[in-house]
């Protein structure tokens, strides 16, 4: 995992979910980021997927689990 | 034979002995052969034969598409097992509706064989899209054992009406060594009794007042319309979880534990949080397999595209409850509820703040208060057996009621038999809400007994026992 997505995702976090003092790690869930619900999480896809210029396929959308899941898609979606 | 007739308290314990005596190679023999005996005794020959084809087709397709290496074959493979599925389904649920609807002998009796012909299929269909769902989104290996696979479709328990078991959840317990454990009987058993307790001291005491209004809807109005969609708003819970608690109660006797249905879902602050506590297994299935694949498929679409995708999410599951325009509704009902709540939501939390109410214990009552009658008026269209009932009790709704016809209502089964209702309608919402359930095993032994007789005795002086009174939710 390179320091560089993981930043940026970091930054997309803090502006999807208002709070510039959030903190993620790759086992961060949508039960540890306060309003991480599924009307944000379209949010953050999209805007993930903006920043990015990617687009996620509906299985990889609902495999992911958490920040690491997500991470592992984005990264395998730059480099290829 | 359902869990309050005679028969299955004779099948229950009998099965528990064989199980208890073989050894644990062949327990699933003895809980599928059990299971296949009790789907076998609702005298519908073919139902287990759709069991079994359901079975063999979700087993096979779920082979396929792990040992599919192309990501196409995979998909057609799912596609395939899911699709033959949703057909059975519809082929078993709404073929004998529309055949009666089209030859024009709709009445009460077509109603009932529609409901007993197909009593089991949804959930067990259900379970296997799930399956299937799962193996092809990698999160499940498939089950290479055909008889355990079978049990994971049949177990008896939770057969008839649920709960619906992820993969996930219940095959790892399925292949676990039984061991004799007797907190897990004592537990079992309590809330077998506990589940009894609610369908034959509550919920049958509650239906008379709910039948009394649904089928006379032009003679109620007002209030007393209220009271009747309030008693079958509590007479649903009340069988249904009590369904729930008596399937789980059988699970922990033979080891296994089943997803708890329901989390006091009365006690929601909103809709989408009731979403949370009833029905939970159904809930996070069309949430899960329904309800995400549209909202990420139209993500672009901001917004909108997650409203519409409740909607559709939630008129799915109104079908999915019968082919009427009162199922249809009540879905829509709930779809709507929760597409405007993404809209305002934001705005409302924001108004609770700068009021400074949103920590307020008024403000969270007020919206337990709305979310019951939000919840209990899409009841209406649930429960009317059509939807001329349904909008004449909505236009009646406005109207006065008489202090005369509320009395003779409430009376309705005697004076004595709403006190019994009462007071167990309050023993257990001291049980569910007052934390008694959790804090009982810590009781000094004469406490807890005098609890379990007090449940015991109410079943068999008060309880509306072996009445073959059917639970509601069997017919979904």
């Amino acid at each position: 995992m390179s320091m560089a997505t993981m930043n940026t995702l970091t930054q997309i976090f803090r502006l999807v979910f208002d709070d510039d003092s959030l903190q993620i790690t790759p086992d961060t869930t949508a039960n540890d980021v306060d309003g991480w619900d599924s009307l944000s999480h379209v949010n953050l896809i999209t805007t993930v997927e903006a920043k990015f210029t990617i687009r996620f396929t509906q299985k990889e959308l609902l495999r992911q689990r958490n920040v690491g899941d997500l991470i592992a898609d984005i990264e395998r979606k730059i480099s290829a | 034979m359902t869990f309050n007739s005679v028969s299955y308290f004779l099948f229950l314990p009998a099965v528990y002995l064989v199980h208890l005596l073989v050894p644990d190679r062949w327990r699933w023999l003895v809980l599928l052969l059990a299971s296949y005996g009790f789907y076998a005794s609702l005298k519908a020959p073919y139902l287990p034969a759709v069991l079994l084809a359901v079975t063999a087709l979700s087993y096979a397709c779920g082979l396929r598409i792990a040992s599919q290496t192309d990501e196409a074959d995979r998909r057609r493979w799912f596609w395939s097992g899911t699709i033959a599925c949703v057909a059975i389904l519809a082929l078993l649920k709404y073929l004998p509706f529309l055949e009666a609807q089209a030859t024009g002998f709709l009445g009460l009796g077509s109603a009932l064989s529609f409901t007993i012909v197909s009593v089991g299929v949804s959930y067990f269909t259900f379970q296997a899209i799930s399956y299937l769902a799962d193996i092809y989104l990698e999160i499940e290996e498939p089950e290479r054992h055909f008889g355990r696979f079978a049990l994971y479709l049949a177990f008896f328990p939770k057969l008839l009406q649920g709960p619906i078991e992820r993969a996930g959840d219940l095959l790892p317990q399925l292949r676990e060594p039984f061991r004799f454990d007797s907190a897990a009987m004592r537990a079992g058993l309590l809330l077998f009794a506990r589940g009894l307790f609610k369908k034959v001291m509550v919920a049958d005491r509650l239906a008379p007042y709910a039948d009394q209004v649904y089928n006379n809807a032009h003679d109620y109005t007002g209030l007393a319309v209220m009271i009747g969609t309030y008693a079958y708003a509590l007479q649903i819970y009340f069988d249904f979880s009590g369904y729930t608690d008596m399937a789980r109660g059988t699970g922990r006797l033979f080891g296994i534990n089943l997803t708890e249905n329901f989390n006091r879902p009365y006690g929601a602050t909103s809709i989408a949080d009731f979403w949370r506590r009833w029905h939970i297994s159904f809930s996070r299935w069309i949430l899960d397999y329904i309800f995400k694949p549209l909202q990420m498929a139209w993500r672009n679409r901001g917004q909108a595209g997650t409203a519409a995708a409740l909607v559709v999410t939630f008129l799915v599951s109104g079908i999915w409850h019968g082919a009427t325009w009162g199922f249809v509704i009540w879905g829509l009902l709930h779809g709507i509820y929760l597409a405007a709540s993404t809209y305002y939501r934001p705005y409302q939390k924001k108004a609770h703040k700068w009021l400074g109410i949103e920590k307020s214990r008024l403000l969270r009552w007020w919206q337990v208060f709305v979310t019951f009658n939000l919840v209990s008026f899409a009841w209406v269209f649930f429960r009317a057996k059509s939807l001329d009932t349904a909008c004449t009790l909505v236009a009646h709704l406005v109207r006065g009621s008489s202090a005369d016809t509320l009395r003779r209502l409430l009376l309705l089964s005697g004076r004595d038999e709403l006190v019994v209702l009462l007071l167990s309608a309050g023993v257990l919402t001291l049980y569910e809400r007052g934390g008694l359930g959790e804090r009982l095993p810590a009781y000094p032994a004469y406490a807890r007994y005098v609890f379990y007789w007090f449940i015991v005795l109410g079943i068999l002086l008060y309880g509306k026992l072996f009445s073959n009174s059917l639970f509601l939710y069997q017919a979904f």
